[in-house]
Order: structure tokens, then sequence, then C-alpha cells
């Protein structure tokens, strides 16, 4: 861990940001720019989740909606019996549980293998929930006396903090070196003596336990729980899309992916409710053919482009 | 709080559309009189896309006729157009949360028609405690609502511990004595099942084979098969409209005679009878309690043939006839007490409505007025064959298939 | 019973198989994983029924039009998109970038055909008599689906099996590299892949229409199991994806008859997870394809 300095300023940064956004954006906002919020800032939780392992290493899951269902399903059976931030935390000391069981053989595969595999592991904790559920005369569950909206606000906040600094510890990290020299050839990686097997497993357990906490926070804002709801593929293709949008290389990225598609979905849907998806869909086309390396990658290039013309000789760092 | 609202949500928006919005509502102003804008959701894209059309096409047909006649009379004022402001809630209930919200602090909504489906309306109730804003709710049908414990919403369909009952009254009626039971894993079938089930058992009617399948299914072979093994009087079909269809292919291959053959939801529906005709069709049942031929109640014939000159195709007997009541209850709440909520609340509470499926008067969140009831396929059109009150034709025994 | 229920399997897997074949073509050639292909099946499927209901054209007839609109999309996707990326982007970023391209894709056109024909289930009536054979009972809707899926097989394989041009994008199939030194042209290999790819995944969708409704949501699922299959069978591996969606297609039918219907997708995805973890390459894959 070469200097502690280097999280001190983003990590800083990232709680006055948290503490801005948990305390002055509700008193700006009304009951639905608290919703947009809520919404908005647990997007950014499950992306910084993800990108720990799947933007570090290039294992691409499409598995963390089996974390966000398992931690809703965990959360919802100890609803009542137990204290609410204990639920929370069981909910995501499940998910990342689920993890590192299924890691250790999932993670022997690689590529097109693993993205199809987690979708396949994904479904059967779905259906297995869906089969377990039934056999229990369960029809759907209902949470009376969930928190107010500006309370589960105010926790997801919390939550979207602390995975981004977990992203960003674990991208700076000798932790992250190791994941990042797995994706430029794994081979090779373990050849220089990094315990590629433990690494990769310990970044899918770590990645899958916000996720858990989300689904949670995500029950609570319906006071529902249905096993088709909260296992839905799409959450796990729309984090994807997220993070590629915004560029996957580091906590920036997904951030700034989850705001774009956000704020331009929030602008789109407002504005051009029947054809918003069909809009959407071609913008998001258009952002990868255009920037490859996705909205912040590709700016950073250009900026570092321009600096090196403005000043030459200098090196960016 | 409702212009400092404005600001954070709608600084983003561009500047052109604002321009055009602010100058619209002065246009609005100026004219004699402003519409009542009223805000609901449907699933129009997810995996109820299929299945909420039935429901908002009844709404439009309402706000059309309303309109037509002149506006939604309110008491105390002279009436008013309406205008729908609706929007896509992606089949996903915390969706439908959030847009609710801004459809009331925001849109600035004078009234709520419901959105579609159980669950939505589930996720809405606490919406509607929080904002004390009435919604009549429409496509629900649970007893969760009642657990809900909520007073500003209230449900459109029976709840299945009163439906199973009147299920197994009338099987007990025709001289069935065993059935089969076939549950697709979705909440509403899973619930009606759960009631069903010891009702079976009280009424002495054997329960043969009984299976539950995920929405995934494609293929119904092997299920079909232990039905057809089992040589029961009923099949129950929990089912949803394309597994029905599902059902419908494969009894037909496996030639399933069997005298009752009921499916939840789909053959009321108009896609039921472009894919089945003639005999295939003919005897099957589904639950519901309205027909445009029961005389009793005036408003239905009229309603069914203004449904299908504007959509080309027949209302769903379920989902776009309680849809259309829901409307019609909240349009006479309005002429007798007006626009404000607290108002309406109380008399949507204690008032009976005179509705296309006839009376409707809530006791709790309940309608307790409507009996629920089955229909059946019958020279190609639904008739209600149970409750006895209503009935519209008497139940005749499914005669094989094409 | 039992050859109803492996008849019956036999017949949704060919479907799978075709589907599967298709999707095959798409990313053995050019590594492009095509999450909209269950979307131009649904595209094929709203042809046939539009044609059918409109015009009165029966099905056999936009068995060729479906696959002729469907090849047409392929190939202006293939001109006006992948060419160009697939010139710009290499390695496993073509397999990232291509699932979000077509993510949005499949978006347009899921999303389009909600606008212009609503969500309203669609059908139509056509070869729904019931013909009987040797103790199985079948609607004929499910023998032509059979019937079309394996001519369309065979007619893939016969091509790349026993044409020049076949022979050039089987051998891009399996080893890329080599494959453009020894000068096959690749251009034509993923001209063909694409135009090819698109067509068979729309005239499933015309087939599929014949027996079940036309939603526009109701490619999800073919996508889904076309990617089992192809992974199943191993990528890029056209029979592995023949014998992948049969396997699949008798444990929706045969497999749930032993163990219930409740249990389908455990079972699918039980032997899915199952087969990675003792072939990581898939059960005809080829060690370290990936």
């Amino acid at each position: 861990m070469k200097a502690p300095s280097w999280f001190a300023g983003p990590i800083g940064g990232a709680l006055v940001v948290a503490l801005l956004a948990a305390f002055v954006v509700p008193g700006m906002a009304g009951d639905y720019g608290i919703e947009f919020a809520t919404t908005l800032v647990l997007w950014i939780a499950l992306v910084q989740s993800w990108v720990i392992l799947s933007g570090y290493t290039g294992y691409v899951s499409l598995g963390h909606a089996a974390f966000v269902g398992a931690g809703a399903y965990v959360f919802i059976l100890t609803w009542g019996a137990v204290p609410f931030w204990f639920g929370l935390v069981a909910a995501g000391f499940t998910s990342g549980l689920l993890a590192l069981i299924v890691g250790g053989p999932c993670l022997r595969v690689r590529g097109p293998y693993f993205v199809i595999l987690t979708l396949g592991v994904a479904e059967f904790v779905k259906y297995a929930v869906i089969n377990i559920e039934a056999s229990l005369g369960k029809f759907g569950r209902l949470m009376i006396g969930t928190p107010e909206p500006v309370d589960i606000y105010r926790m997801a906040v919390g939550l979207a903090a602390i995975a981004f600094v977990m992203a960003l510890v674990a991208r700076y990290s000798r932790f992250g070196v190791g994941l990042r020299a797995i994706r430029e050839n794994e081979v090779a990686a373990e050849m220089t003596g990094i315990r590629v097997r433990w690494l990769k497993v310990g970044a899918f357990g770590l990645s899958a336990l916000v996720p858990g906490v989300v689904g949670a926070l995500m029950i609570c804002r319906t006071g529902y729980f249905e096993p088709l709801q909260m296992f839905s593929p799409q959450l796990s293709l729309t984090i994807i899309t997220m993070c590629v949008a915004g560029g996957s290389d580091n906590p920036w990225g997904p951030l700034i992916g989850a705001l774009f598609l956000n704020i331009l979905s929030e602008l789109l849907w407002d504005s051009a409710p029947e054809l918003y998806t069909v809009i959407l869909g071609v913008v998001l086309v258009f952002v990868v053919l255009r920037m490859p390396e996705g909205i912040y990658g590709t700016a950073v290039k250009r900026l570092a482009r321009r600096s090196r013309k403005a000043v030459p000789g200098e090196t960016t760092p | 709080m409702g212009t400092k609202n404005r600001k954070i949500t709608r600084r983003t928006v561009l500047a052109g559309a604002a321009a055009t919005g602010a100058s619209f509502a002065i246009h609005r102003r100026a004219r004699a009189v402003e519409p009542v804008k009223i805000g609901f959701t449907m699933p129009k894209t997810g995996y109820l896309g299929v299945a909420c059309p039935v429901a908002y096409q009844a709404y439009e047909l309402w706000r059309d006729q309303v309109n037509a006649a002149g506006g939604l009379k309110i008491a105390g004022s002279e009436p008013r157009p309406i205008e729908f402001i609706s929007y896509d809630d992606q089949s996903e209930p915390s969706k439908t949360v959030q847009i609710y919200q801004k459809m009331i602090t925001q849109d600035k909504v004078d009234l709520l028609l419901s959105p579609y489906g159980t669950p939505f309306h589930l996720a809405l109730g606490p919406v509607a405690e929080r904002h004390k804003f009435p919604i009549v709710g429409s496509t629900s049908n649970s007893t969760l609502l009642r657990d809900l414990g909520v007073k500003y919403m209230w449900a459109g369909q029976q709840a299945p511990d009163v439906y199973a009952p009147e299920m197994v009254k009338f099987m007990q009626s025709v001289g069935i004595d065993s059935a089969s039971m076939l549950t697709l894993q979705l909440p509403a079938s899973l619930e009606f099942k759960k009631f069903l089930t010891p009702e079976l058992e009280k009424a002495g009617i054997r329960l043969d084979a009984n299976d539950e399948y995920p929405n995934s299914i494609t293929d119904m072979t092997a299920m079909v098969g232990s039905v057809k093994a089992a040589g029961s009087k009923a099949v129950l079909g929990l089912s949803y409209p394309l597994d029905s269809a599902l059902y419908v292919k494969t009894a037909r291959e496996m030639k399933i005679d069997v005298p009752m053959q009921l499916l939840f939801i789909g053959p009321a529906l108009p896609f039921f009878s472009q894919q089945y005709t003639g005999a295939d069709l003919e005897g099957l049942m589904t639950i519901g309690e309205w027909s445009p031929s029961q005389t009793a109640w005036p408003k239905a014939k009229p309603f069914y043939d203004a449904y299908m000159a504007k959509w080309n195709e027949k209302p769903d007997y379920l989902d776009s006839v309680i849809s259309y009541a829901s409307c019609e209850i909240l349009e006479q709440a309005v002429a007798k007490v007006g626009l404000d909520h607290e108002k309406l609340r109380e008399v949507i509470s204690t008032d009976t409505f005179d509705t296309i499926k006839g009376p409707i008067k809530f006791d709790g969140n309940d309608n307790v007025a409507t009996k629920p009831g089955l229909l059946q396929v019958q020279n190609g059109e639904l008739e209600i064959v149970w409750p006895k009150e209503i009935a519209t034709a008497t139940f005749k025994p499914k005669q094989g298939w094409s | 019973m039992i050859a109803q229920l492996v008849f019956v399997g036999l017949t949704t897997g060919a479907i799978y198989a075709l589907i599967a074949v298709s999707l095959n073509l798409i990313y053995g050639t050019m590594r492009l994983l095509n999450i909209g292909h269950g979307d131009m099946a649904m595209v094929g499927a709203y042809i046939s029924f539009w044609l059918f209901t409109l015009a009165d054209v029966p099905p056999y007839v936009s068995f060729l039009i479906a696959p002729a609109v469907s090849g047409l999309f392929g190939l202006l996707l293939y001109r006006g998109m992948f060419a160009g990326l697939l010139r710009r982007v290499q390695g496993d970023a073509v397999e990232g970038s291509s699932l979000l391209v077509f993510f949005g894709i499949s978006m347009v056109v899921q999303n389009s055909a909600s606008l212009l024909f609503s969500g309203t289930p669609r059908a139509y009536r056509y070869f729904d008599g019931i013909v009987e054979f040797g103790g199985i009972a079948v609607t004929e809707s499910r023998l032509v689906a059979l019937a079309v899926a394996v001519v369309a097989i065979g007619a893939v394989l016969a091509f790349l099996k026993f044409s020049i041009w076949g022979l050039g994008v089987r051998a891009l199939i399996q080893n890329r590299a080599a494959s453009a030194i020894v000068g096959i042209n690749v251009d034509f290999a993923f001209t063909f892949a694409s135009v090819v790819g698109f067509a068979l995944a729309g005239l499933a969708g015309a087939v599929i229409s014949m027996y079940q409704a036309v939603t526009p949501f109701m490619g999800g699922p073919y996508t889904t199991v076309g990617f089992v299959v192809i992974i199943l069978g191993g990528l890029g591996n056209i029979n592995g994806a023949i014998i992948g969606g049969l396997v699949v297609g008798l444990l929706e039918t045969a497999g749930i008859a032993l163990t219930g219907p409740n249990f389908r997708d455990l079972l699918i995805y039980g032997v899915f997870i199952a087969v990675l973890m003792l072939r990581p390459q898939g059960l005809f894959g080829r060690k370290g394809a990936h």
C-alpha cells in the first residue's frame, strides 16, 4: 500500500459530498426529488460494487441480480425479528457469502462463458427462491412500518459512499494492482506469484456486499417483496450499461455512467414518455460506437492530449 | 416548497421545453375552463406490457366519453374537460411509487386513477396514505391490501378468500367431485391456490394432479399428461394469458376430455379468440362476473359497444370492466363532492356507486356489493354461469376440441 | 406418453437449435454477443402475423419474406456499425462493446414494436390441425417447425462443409489469426454471418408465430435460451449448438416430466452450471478456446 495520501483526497471528497447529499438535498428537493435521488444513489452504489470484480479484472458478471435479490430476501425473512440495522448488515453479508460460495467454481471460466454462467447462476438462485416461497405458501410479502423515504435516502447515500470508497481502495491498493494484472494477462499474473484465484474470489465476495444491502433498501421503498421482481436480469444488464458507458477501469467512470444514464433517462422520460426508451437505446449505441473507452475514459484522453499540446514535454502522471 | 421543488428537478430540463410548457400553461389559463388533470401509470414496457392495454384502453374510452359529453361534472363548479397525465412504469413497482409522487407533488394532478396489477396497488397504498390522496383500485385482488391497513385505497376485484368459496360452490352445484390444479408461480395465482385448496377439501372435492409451474414455461405436455392420467372432472388452471394459451394447445393435442376446464386469465382476452376459435374455445371457463347481455345493468351493453367501436376488439370482461368501473366511481364521487380529497375519501368509503357491473359499495378496502363469479364461452360469447342471481346462461360441460 | 414427450421435446429443441446456430454464426466469426437476437425473431413473428392478418399471406410465404427482411437488417447493421467497430476494437473489448450495442438495438427494436403495435398479444391460426402417428398426437405447426429447422440448419451445414466460401467461414471460426494470413476473405465471412445469422433468427420468429402469441417482448426468453445453448455446446461450435438445442428442448419436456414443472429452470440452469463446472469450455468447445 503505497501512500494513504492517494486515497485521502478522494475519500475526504466523497465524505463531504455524501454529507452534503444526505443533509442538504432533502431540504431542497420535494418528495419526488428525494425518490429520484434515492434511485440515482442506489445505482451509484451498485455500479461501484460491480466494478471491483468486473471492471478491474475484466470478468464481466451478470450476477448482481442474484446478490440484490438474495439481500432483499434475507432482509424480508428477518424483518421484524431483528433490529433494522442488523437486517441490513445480514443482507449484505449473505450476498457476500453467496458470492464466495459460487465464486470459486464460477471464476474458473472466462470471457463470454463467465458472462452467461453468472446469468445462469442468477436465474438458478431466482427460481430456487421462487420455489421456496411457493412451497411456503407465500404470494409476495408485505412489510409494514418501513422507514420514511428521506431516511431510506440517507442510508442509500451512506451506502453509495461506502461503495465508492471500496472501489477506490480496491483500485489503487496492491489488491487492485493484482486484479488489473489478471485482466491484462491472467497466466502471466499467476507466474509472477499473484494468487490469482484468491484475488478473484475475494473481489467477487467484496463486490457482492453492497448489492445485498441495496436489495434490502429497494424493498423498503415499496414495502413489498416478490422474487420475480427482485431477481430481475434487467438490473444486471443496466449495471453493465452504466459502467461501460462511463468507462470501468476506475470508480470515476461508473459514477459518471450512472449519473449520465439516470439524468438522461429522467429528462427523456419527462419530456418524451412514449419514445424515451427508444431514444435511450439510440444514445447507448452512439456512446459505445463513438467512445469505446467510455465517457470518462474518452474525456481523460482528450484532456490529456490537449494539455500535452499546451505544455510540450510535460507528461501526465 | 412547490417552487423550490420545481427548481431542483426542472433546472436540467432544456430551456426550450420549459418555455413551451410555460406558454402552454398561460394559454390554457386564458381559456374559459382549465382541464381536470388525472394521473396514472401503466406498465407499457416490461413483463406486464402484454397485459395492460385492456386496462388503459378502458381509461381512455372513459375520458373520451366524458369529454364528448361536455366534461367532468364537479360539485360546485361547471364541468371541466379531462386531461390525462400518464407514464410508463416499466412493470416496476418502485417506479410506480416514484411517478405517483411526481404526479402528486410536481404535476399537481387533481385526481388519480390506479396502476395495473396487484403489486403496484400494494406499493402505492402507503403513498396514497401519506399524501391523503384517494385512489380507487382496479386490477388488484389480494388479501394483502387489507393487511396494509390504508384508508385511501380500495380494491377493485374481490380477494381470493371471497372468490375461492364461490368457485367451489359452483363446482358442487354442477356435481364436480374431483379436480386437477395447475398453478403459475406468480403472486395472484399462488394466493388463489392458497385459499382454494382448503375450500376444495372442505367440500370433499378430491384434488388429483396438483402442479406448479414457473412463468418461463414453454411446454405443458408433461403436466397435461398427468391431468389426463388423473381423470379428474375439472381442470383448474390458475394461469396467466400466455400459459393459458399454451394449455389449450396442449389439451387439444392430448384430447383432454374434462367437463370443467377453467383458465384464470386468458379466454376473455382478444388474442385468445384469434388463436383459438369454434370448438376449441367453446366451453372454456374463466373468472369474472360481467357480461354485456346482463340486462339488469343498463350501462353494460353501451360500454361494450363503445369499447368495440373505439378499439375494434372486445373489452376484457375482468380488467377492462373493473378499470372502467373505477373511473365511474371517481366520476360519481366528484360529481357529488367536488375535488376535495378528504371529502372524496369519505364519499367513496360510504356511498353505493352505479357502474357498468352493477352497484359497487366498499366496506373497508373491499367491494362488498359485487359477488364474484365465473364465465363460460358459449356459442363464442362469454356468459355468466355463476352466481345464479346474475347468470346469463347455465353451465354446459366442455365438449372436446376441433 | 414417453414417445409424445420425446417428440415434442425434439420439436422445441429444433427451434432452439435454429436460434443457437444463427447466434453462433455471429459470435463464431465476429465475436459479437448479440443479445438482440431474440428480438430479431420477434420482428419475424410480427411480419408473419401482419402479412397473414392484413393480406392473407400464408406463413409458408412469410418463411421467405421474414428472413429476407431480417437478413437485410443484419446486412445494414454490419455495414453501418459493426464493420467499423470491428476495425477499431479488438480482443475481449469486442465482446463487451457488442453486448452494449446490441442492448441498445434491442431496446430500440422492442420499444418501437411496442409503440407501433402496443403490448397486446397477437395470434392467428394456421397449420393447427392435429396429426397422429405411432401413438403421438401433435399440432401440425410443430411438424412444420421441425421441418423448417431441419432444412435451414441442414442448408447452413452443407454450405459450410461443401462450398469453398463456407470453408473460409469455417476456417475463420476455428482460427481467426491464421485465416487472415492464408488469405481468407474476412469481409465476406463477416457479411455472410451477419446476413444469414439475422435471417435465420427472423425465420425462427416466423415459425414460432404459428403456435405462440406474438408480443413485443417475446424475444427475451429466446435470447437467453440461445446463449445457454451455445455456451453449453461450446461457443463457435455449430454442431455443439445443434446438440445443445436438443438437450435443452428435451429437458423442458421429458426432464420436467421426471421432476415436476416447477423445477424447469432449476433443471436447465442446473445442468448448464454442472456442465461448465466439468467442462469449462462447453460440451464440444476446444480447450483454451476462450
